[in-house]
């Protein structure tokens, strides 16, 4: 399909057409060209910690199971039996030996693998019938420092180099301990908003700037009269690799203090200056620091409250959020449950902070359905794109309060809408990777 | 401690419960099962009435009169249900698992601290709400003036033109009686959604 994304994005000074939030259309083409493309998130490594250890979740509207074989490898496949197309699997997490679809009773292995069906014997008999071609459709698997994500696109770059120069940014939070990260039990949150995808991701790609209205209310118990929340543009950043962003400050806890627990903050700062050694002072102040970040294209977390979630697409006009809260594994399990109940208390369906979202992104996207609304375009030109006089990986923004990271978001979009396949789409120079070679 | 007030309050001061006390707590509703004796007659129809009363005050958004039905020593709890097999040992319900509430009464406070800030856009206008419980079965718990009580719900929400969601659920609480009227020292709200069908849950329980 010719699809002239650019005549819907101007990322130079910052419009987007709305059409690509109600389009049926457009959200077609970005099944197939943004999200059978992109490394999805699947799954923590702590949620599958043994062999034989499942869960199910999505890559867009794609159901897969993501679980760990008897080899300790980590496998992603399709939860979908390629004999009559039923779901296979119906639990979210588990244990077993075998995956058996419900309806004639065909039955997988750890790593997709057709073994065995009832009256094998027949297609032992049928000529032309492998066993070897009819295992659940199995995905390119990647992991970055417990993070594991997934692509069905054999012509993707590697994960490496699709989150590039982002990781350098990644490790404020994947890497501030020895001993790396886990998921807290219990599964996702999941909650269902009438909102288009992106207005969840390009929220979290860059925007601090609707935290000082839509938040004033939710922010006023634990924190004061409008908040406390120092947001400027004095000594904050936004950076944005391949269509990732993260907008911060160095505040260390800023986040992490609208939770209102100080135990918290007394723990945090008892951990300031081993992070601080560990990763340099750069990245340590971005530990829990008043912050929010997607990884292009629906995978976004917090700092600080540690929220780590997929928008899920489920059409134009719907999306699911995901969400599971990360900690260090060596954080004393105490502190791990004041983060629990922090981050359930503040993003999560019931939490204080994120019921002021979820109604912006509903009406920014049914207001659509007037047509002549939907044919003015959205203003995403707030502040000129300004340099940093440090040296940093990827396109950095001096200022956190700016669209600079939405607009290289929307860029991305169209870039990978508008491509026929993956060697028209740009790749940034993969910095970290060359040097560690030299 | 008036939650409503202007001046805002010293949440930090307010009633809250350590981690063990919290896991006993929850521990302590996971497993009524409602073995205890009936209660007389005239006891259930006034904890019905207090039911009915409760969910009233709720409908009504009079957020402090049900903040002052709350024990000291509340836990309040909604955890998070996934779907697992039949042969999966693990235990659904967990009180180290992520929830949708997990509270103590300091908790409840705050959530009607930013009701009452008046800059919660996403209450005003005002949602309007429906409560509707039954179901009521009491029974005694072997602690004079504390009650085991389960009962079912349905909470109906309508706002702006044609934004609404409806929940079921079931709750199981300890009640006692102070003074001649009823305070809820444990609440368990469990909502039979694995993925909650609404965007938000923006009420108590």
């Amino acid at each position: 399909m010719n699809f002239d994304a650019s005549s819907l994005v101007d990322s130079e000074f910052g419009t987007v057409d709305r059409r690509i939030f109600w389009d049926k259309d457009i959200y077609e083409l970005e099944q197939e060209r943004i999200f059978a493309r992109s490394w999805l998130f699947v799954a923590h490594e702590s949620q599958i910690a043994e062999p034989g250890a499942f869960v199910t979740t999505y890559m867009a509207e794609d159901s897969v199971i993501v679980a760990r074989g008897d080899n300790d490898e980590i496998n992603v496949f399709l939860n979908s039996c390629p004999h009559r197309g039923n779901r296979v699997c119906f639990a979210d997490s588990g244990k077993g030996r075998q995956f058996t679809c419900n309806y004639h009773g065909w039955a997988f292995g750890l790593n997709g693998d057709l073994k065995k069906m009832p009256k094998m014997g027949l297609y032992k008999n049928t000529p032309g019938f492998r066993m070897e071609d009819w295992g659940l459709k199995r995905a390119r698997v990647g992991n970055y420092k417990g993070l594991i994500f997934a692509t069905f696109c054999e012509d993707a770059p590697s994960l490496e180099d699709w989150l590039g120069d982002f990781r350098w940014y990644l490790d404020a939070v994947l890497d501030v301990e020895p001993g790396g990260t886990e998921f807290l039990p219990g599964g996702a949150t999941r909650s269902v908003l009438k909102c288009n995808w992106k207005f969840p991701a390009d929220n979290f790609v860059g925007d601090i700037y609707h935290a000082l209205w839509t938040h004033l209310g939710g922010a006023e118990p634990t924190l004061g009269p409008h908040g406390g929340v120092v947001v400027d543009n004095e000594g904050s950043y936004q950076v944005s690799v391949n269509g990732h962003g993260w907008e911060f400050n160095h505040s260390f806890f800023g986040n992490a203090a609208t939770m209102g627990d100080k135990e918290i903050i007394r723990y945090m700062k008892s951990r300031e200056e081993a992070i601080t050694a560990r990763l340099g002072q750069f990245r340590a102040k971005m530990w829990g620091a008043v912050s929010s970040a997607t990884i292009f294209p629906n995978f976004s977390f917090l700092p600080g409250y540690f929220t780590f979630r997929t928008y899920q697409p489920r059409g134009p006009l719907e999306t699911e959020i995901h969400a599971w809260t990360l900690v260090p594994k060596n954080m004393p399990d105490e502190v791990k449950d004041r983060f629990r109940r922090g981050s359930m208390r503040t993003f999560s369906p019931a939490g204080i902070l994120e019921m002021d979202d979820g109604e912006n992104w509903e009406h920014s996207t049914t207001i659509n359905r007037g047509y002549v609304t939907r044919h003015q375009k959205l203003c995403y030109a707030m502040g000129a794109d300004t340099a940093v006089e440090e040296d940093l990986p990827g396109k950095v923004n001096a200022g956190q309060v700016s669209d600079h990271n939405q607009r290289l978001f929307f860029k991305r979009w169209a870039e990978m809408m508008k491509a026929e396949s993956w060697a028209d789409i740009p790749l940034a120079e993969n910095t970290l990777d060359r040097e560690a070679a030299e | 401690m008036n939650a409503t007030a202007n001046k805002k309050p010293d949440y930090g001061s307010l009633p809250r419960l350590t981690m063990e006390q919290a896991r006993e707590a929850a521990y302590h509703l996971l497993a009524m099962k409602g073995e205890g004796a009936d209660v007389g007659i005239d006891l259930l129809h006034r904890i019905e009435r207090f039911y009915y009363k409760e969910a009233r005050m709720l409908d009504e958004e009079r957020y402090q009169e049900w903040y002052d039905l709350l024990a000291d020593d509340l836990f309040y709890w909604m955890p998070l249900t996934e779907s697992r097999f039949r042969r999966d040992p693990r235990p659904t319900l967990s009180p180290e698992h992520m929830a949708y509430f997990d509270e103590s009464k300091a908790d409840i406070a705050v959530r009607i601290g930013r009701i009452a800030s008046n800059l919660v856009w996403t209450e005003d206008p005002p949602t309007r709400h429906v409560y509707i419980v039954a179901g009521i079965e009491a029974f005694e718990t072997g602690v004079p003036g504390e009650y085991e009580v389960h009962s079912t719900f349905t909470q109906y929400r309508n706002r702006g033109e044609n934004d609404e969601a409806t929940l079921h659920g079931r709750r199981r609480d300890l009640l006692r009686e102070v003074d001649g009227s009823f305070q809820v020292v444990r609440r368990l709200i469990l909502l039979p959604q694995s993925v909650l069908q609404t965007k938000n849950l923006s009420v108590f329980f």
